[in-house]
């Protein structure tokens, strides 16, 4: 009778429901095949034959999540919600500012937590308050430097934040959130095909070199200084090709954003 | 001084209007009665007794209808409770049977003189010839009966329907009463396998688990009260939601349980199985009770039943409010129950019930566990105070019951009117998807507010036959089923913050008309005394005509010149072009269910038996879809058992128990999902499990004890069902006397009860095991002629447990400013220790 109630008690801990719930941690770092050096400015051509020197970039993550969801196109994600909360499979609330000049592993705050399901995409979250809010002052990238081209140089600061600045009309009439301003702060459908597992590093690099690749830097907004300093408006009204160019590079989904998971 | 003999008159007559079918009680052990030698002599000469030979051969709620003095009345009493019967026999099955005795009294005091011949005690007095009636059956060796006697044997309950095999449970609350109850719904755990939790309060249905399925509030189990449906039909929260709240527990005279589809009777949502309560109340006069207990709960009870009626004809009121037990628990109820039982001619008696009940309350809801971790809410915290609810019910049912030699013909009907509104808020502020139509808006809150209201009309019968083929007798049922549902159901979700009961979203605005006819055959065929076939074919048609009064909830292409804004019912297409807002769909299916199980025994007491049946649980109406044949949940259901009923001891002991091996599979089984706040449709799954079950009675107590042990999986993946729990126990049991001094001169009865409860821990999703629950539940109670003091706990232990857990995704913005999207540990608080006191006093009937 013992035995059978032994058999009874072990057999009711056996066997699951599928999937498990993991904890785990995530860090960012500047991209390791760009030649970053820490404290080292960064040098790079880009396709539009301007030569930079990359003095300063900071970014700000505030939450990493991870989707049971494929990566979908860009006319496919048009009118899609922000948040899938049925397909999550992982998060990291609570973010950094990250040196996208430094090569070296920079840890998030918040521990992750998620599942073992699938993950097929991920998610930045560039700010630092409620994503619906119609304001967020953060300063979710920063950068300085000087670009050169056919002998022109163009000393540049620049600092882009996310909120009524950068609006876009709605498409029409009808569709008057068709572009919400959290679509703004959520940088998603970037691929990540991993799994996690308990302990598990996830680790996010980040190119900037992928910020400037359409950067017109002739039209930034001349400051009038001596020596000449130039800068990146943060006004989507402007209609700066750099200044645009600069915020489509940061919300890029698939060139500047690289994850990868160990083990 | 010892009476030496008491004279006894001891007749029964077989009443014509029976239908010549009465086999009366017999007589088969008397025990004189010891009078106590202080007692003065007897008012008159005998005492008359009336009293209920029950179907174990003992008798019970026994009345002084005319006394000699209370130490002759007692005397008589104490020794009448200690004779054996043979039970009444009506229809070919032991009968619970109303009959009288007459103790003859000496009229000298004891020590003038005794006869040992067991005939009159010669005292001088002569005896009273009454010359026995053409239909009286006297007992050749006793004197003739008192002149004034009219003898007659009543059956006082109707024939209880074959056993349909060792699952097939009939509980007779008896002493086991006195462990503390809190709802009608808990003496469900008298049944083995069942759990019962509650995450939604105290007026809120309690989820039920059993045999591996999660019924969550009835839709797995078929739930009636003396034949009238519980289960509603069409209800937003879940078809086949059955609120048990109105039941007053003091009211259960007997709950009837078969688990598994075996009975060509049970209908609709008898997938788990079904359960009868049966209402009735022994204790006659009138009671009045009070309970006052922790956290302010206040109760008031009144009970009344005349002391000539049998136990079906009552009235009751309860009255009840309570703060609850931590945040946002508060409650408070109103229950009315009525019955009456008569007899229109010899051969048809009739029964009444009407039934009231409302109710609010107040819910705490779920709690996430990293939130209670980290300090953030309290264990006994609420998430959102805003959740609760309230309910109604009224309903009035009758039935005709006509029995004439071997015919039987049952009809019934019922009218039921209900309505419930639930709010619920499982997820906090997550799944305010921002369509690109609507202005922009932040989260505004997952609280759903569920309303329901529903008429049901319903009617059933059956006729049955007894005839006697190859020596034996054989049965033949035919019976039917028929219910109309008339059903309103809307959700909505409600703004968060202060705009507390502002709907900016409905979900569903559904007007359902529903019905179901079933008819059925069930035979019950004796080839030997002891080899039984018992079963039949059942068949039920559903039809679904539901109104979708909020058809269009998006549009793709919405008019510009004409958006649809917020709006959640729209009456456009693409374009803006028109449409009506609402869609008519309807829809039909029809099930064919054989149902059958073989008993072979008793040997020695013991009934082998193996059954099979199928069953179906209809769809929500809101999945239906227009010209489809309606999808249902077909279950396939098989057990084999043994049980075990008789007599140890020198009879002392009345034992049953049985052991039970069972499996079932069901194609669309439902599974909860915390985003919609009920379950949806699953894929299939199966279930394999085995109970034990024992219940020992005695002269001075009462004990009941079951396990049941069950693997629930889905048949795809072999993964396990979740919440469901693998491994419940419980243990009832009750211990009662009289004290062995008096209290000016009346007997002082003590009792005391005992529930534990055990259940292992329960599998959640994501491979996750729940905490284990260990309560222990306890009462005693002192009753000393109308009055009865008794001091109660449940959880004595103040044990601290999960009632409920789940993991699933929410954000109620205790961690702000991100969203948290992924699945974490959830739950509902048990309750803490509760103490109360009850305090009744009951005028007329019998102490």
């Amino acid at each position: 009778m013992k035995h059978a109630l032994l058999v009874v008690l072990f057999a009711s801990c056996l066997d699951g429901t599928g999937n498990r719930l993991v904890s785990f941690s995530a860090q960012a770092s500047a991209a390791r095949d760009i030649g970053a050096v820490a404290g080292q400015p960064l040098h790079f051509v880009t396709p539009r034959g301007f030569d930079v020197t990359l003095t300063s970039a900071k970014l700000f993550v505030g939450a990493l999540y991870f989707s049971a969801r494929a990566p979908v196109t860009a006319s496919g994600a048009t009118e899609e919600p922000c948040v899938f909360p049925a397909l999550a499979t992982g998060e990291v609330r609570g973010g950094r500012e990250i040196d996208l000049l430094d090569p070296t592993p920079q840890p998030f705050p918040a521990a992750g937590q998620g599942s073992d399901l699938p993950t097929r995409s991920a998610a930045l979250w560039l700010t630092n308050g409620d994503v619906n809010a119609a304001n967020d002052p953060t300063v979710v990238l920063h950068v300085e430097g000087t670009a050169t081209k056919a002998g022109t140089s163009y000393p540049f600061t620049g600092s882009v934040t996310l909120g009524s600045n950068r609006l876009t009309p709605p498409r029409n009439a009808a569709l008057p959130s068709s572009n919400p301003v959290c679509e703004l702060r959520v940088v998603d459908n970037i691929a990540f095909e991993t799994t996690l597992a308990e302990g598990s590093i996830v680790s996010l690099e980040i190119d900037p070199r992928a910020f400037f690749a359409s950067v017109n830097f002739a039209t930034l907004e001349d400051l009038g200084t001596m020596p000449p300093s130039y800068r990146f408006r943060d006004d989507a009204a402007t209609a700066d090709q750099a200044d645009n160019a600069l915020f489509n590079g940061l919300r890029a989904n698939a060139s500047p954003y690289r994850f990868t998971t160990t083990p | 001084m010892r009476l030496t003999r008491l004279l006894l008159l001891f007749a029964f007559v077989s009443a014509p209007a029976l239908g010549g079918e009465i086999t009366p009680p017999e007589v088969l052990t008397r025990v004189d009665a010891v009078l106590p030698p202080s007692a003065p002599p007897p008012l008159q000469n005998h005492v008359l007794l009336e009293f209920t030979v029950n179907t174990t051969g003992r008798a019970e709620d026994i009345v002084i209808l005319e006394s000699a003095g209370e130490a002759w009345d007692q005397a008589s009493r104490d020794a009448l409770a200690q004779w054996t019967f043979k039970p009444a026999v009506h229809e070919g099955a032991p009968v619970k049977s109303r009959t009288r005795i007459s103790f003859s009294m000496p009229t000298l005091p004891p020590d003038a003189g005794t006869s040992d011949d067991g005939g009159s005690v010669d005292a001088g007095v002569p005896e009273v010839v009454h010359p026995p009636h053409a239909s009286e059956v006297v007992d050749e060796s006793l004197d003739g009966g008192h002149e004034d006697h009219v003898m007659t044997t009543v059956i006082t309950e109707r024939v209880l329907p074959k056993s349909r095999g060792a699952s097939d449970v009939r509980i007779e609350i008896g002493q086991l009463r006195v462990v503390p109850r809190m709802t009608g719904g808990e003496l469900l755990k008298l049944a083995p396998g069942m759990l019962l939790t509650n995450e939604g309060g105290e007026g809120h249905p309690e989820r039920i688990f059993l045999r591996g399925f999660d019924a969550r509030e009835g839709q797995d189990l078929e739930l009636t009260v003396d034949g009238t449906p519980i289960n509603d039909v069409g209800n937003l929260h879940g078809n086949g939601y059955a609120d048990l709240n109105f039941i007053i527990p003091e009211l259960v005279e007997n709950l009837r349980v078969i688990e598994g589809p075996f009975d060509p009777r049970q209908g609709n949502f008898a997938v788990a199985g079904s359960a009868d309560y049966e209402l009735g109340l022994k204790q006659k006069g009138l009671t009045a009770k009070a309970t006052y207990g922790s956290f302010d709960s206040q109760r008031i009870v009144l009970l009344w039943s005349p002391e000539s009626a049998s136990s079906k004809t009552f009235g009751a009121v309860s009255l009840q409010r309570s703060d609850g037990f931590g945040q946002n628990r508060a409650a408070q109820s109103a229950r009315g129950a009525a019955g009456f039982e008569g007899r229109l001619s010899e051969t048809t008696s009739f029964r009444l019930q009407a039934i009231g009940y409302a109710s609010g309350f107040r819910s705490a809801g779920v709690i996430r566990d990293d939130d209670f971790r980290a300090g953030r809410i309290d264990f006994f915290g609420s998430s959102d105070p805003r959740q609760g609810g309230d309910a109604t019910r009224a309903s009035l049912s009758g039935d005709l019951h006509y029995h004439l030699g071997g015919f039987t013909a049952h009809q019934q009907a019922a009218v039921i009117f209900r309505s419930s509104r639930i709010r619920e808020n499982f997820t906090g502020f997550l799944h305010d998807v921002q369509l690109p139509r609507q202005a922009p808006h932040e989260q505004r809150g997952d609280l759903i507010d569920r309303d329901s209201q529903a008429i049901s009309l319903v009617a059933k019968g059956y006729g049955k036959l007894r005839k006697s083929l190859f020596d034996r007798n054989q049965e033949l049922e035919l019976g039917y089923v028929a219910r109309y549902d008339l059903v309103e159901g809307q959700q909505q979700r409600l703004l968060g913050g202060a705009e507390e009961n502002t709907p900016y979203a409905k979900d569903l605005d559904l007007s359902s008309r529903l019905s179901n006819i079933g008819l059925y055959a069930d035979a019950n065929l004796s080839f030997t005394s002891w080899l039984s076939l018992r079963g039949g074919l059942r068949g039920d048609l559903f039809t679904f005509l539901v109104n979708d009064l909020c058809a269009v909830q998006d549009v793709r292409r919405p008019s510009a010149t004409n958006p649809p804004g917020d709006a959640s019912c729209l009456s456009q297409r693409d374009f803006g072009k028109y449409r009506e807002p609402t869609e008519r769909v309807s829809s039909f299916g029809l099930a064919l269910m054989p149902r059958a199980t073989l008993l072979v025994g008793p040997f020695k007491g013991v009934t082998a038996s193996a059954s099979y049946g199928e069953g179906v649980r209809s769809i929500d109406p809101q999945f239906v879809t227009e010209n489809k044949e309606t999808p249902f949940a077909a279950i396939r259901a098989w057990e084999a058992g043994a049980s075990y009923s008789g007599r140890l001891l020198d009879d002392s002991l009345d034992v049953s128990g049985r052991v039970v091996a069972f499996g079932t599979r069901v194609d669309k089984d439902l599974v909860f999902s915390e985003q919609e706040g009920r379950n949806i449709i699953g894929g299939s799954t199966s279930r394999l499990g085995a109970l034990v079950q024992g219940r020992v009675r005695g002269s001075f107590f009462d004990a009941q004890a079951h396990g049941t042990f069950v693997r629930s999986q889905f048949d795809d993946t072999g993964l396990l069902v979740p919440y469901v729990p693998d491994l419940v126990l419980r243990f009832d049991g009750a211990v009662f006397r009289e004290l062995p001094w008096k209290l000016v001169g009346s007997p002082v009865k003590v009792s005391a009860g005992l529930g534990v409860t055990y259940v292992g821990r329960r599998a959640l999703p994501y491979g996750q095991r729940s905490d284990v629950i260990f309560t222990t539940d306890a009462n005693v109670e002192a009753s000393w002629r109308w009055v009865t003091l008794s001091l109660g706990s449940t959880n004595l232990f103040d044990a601290r447990y999960r009632l409920s857990e789940f993991n699933f995704a929410s954000d109620f913005r205790t961690t702000p400013p991100y969203p948290t999207l992924v699945p974490v540990r959830h739950f509902t608080a048990g309750a803490p220790r509760t103490v109360f006191v009850s305090l009744s006093f009951t005028l007329g009937g019998q102490p």
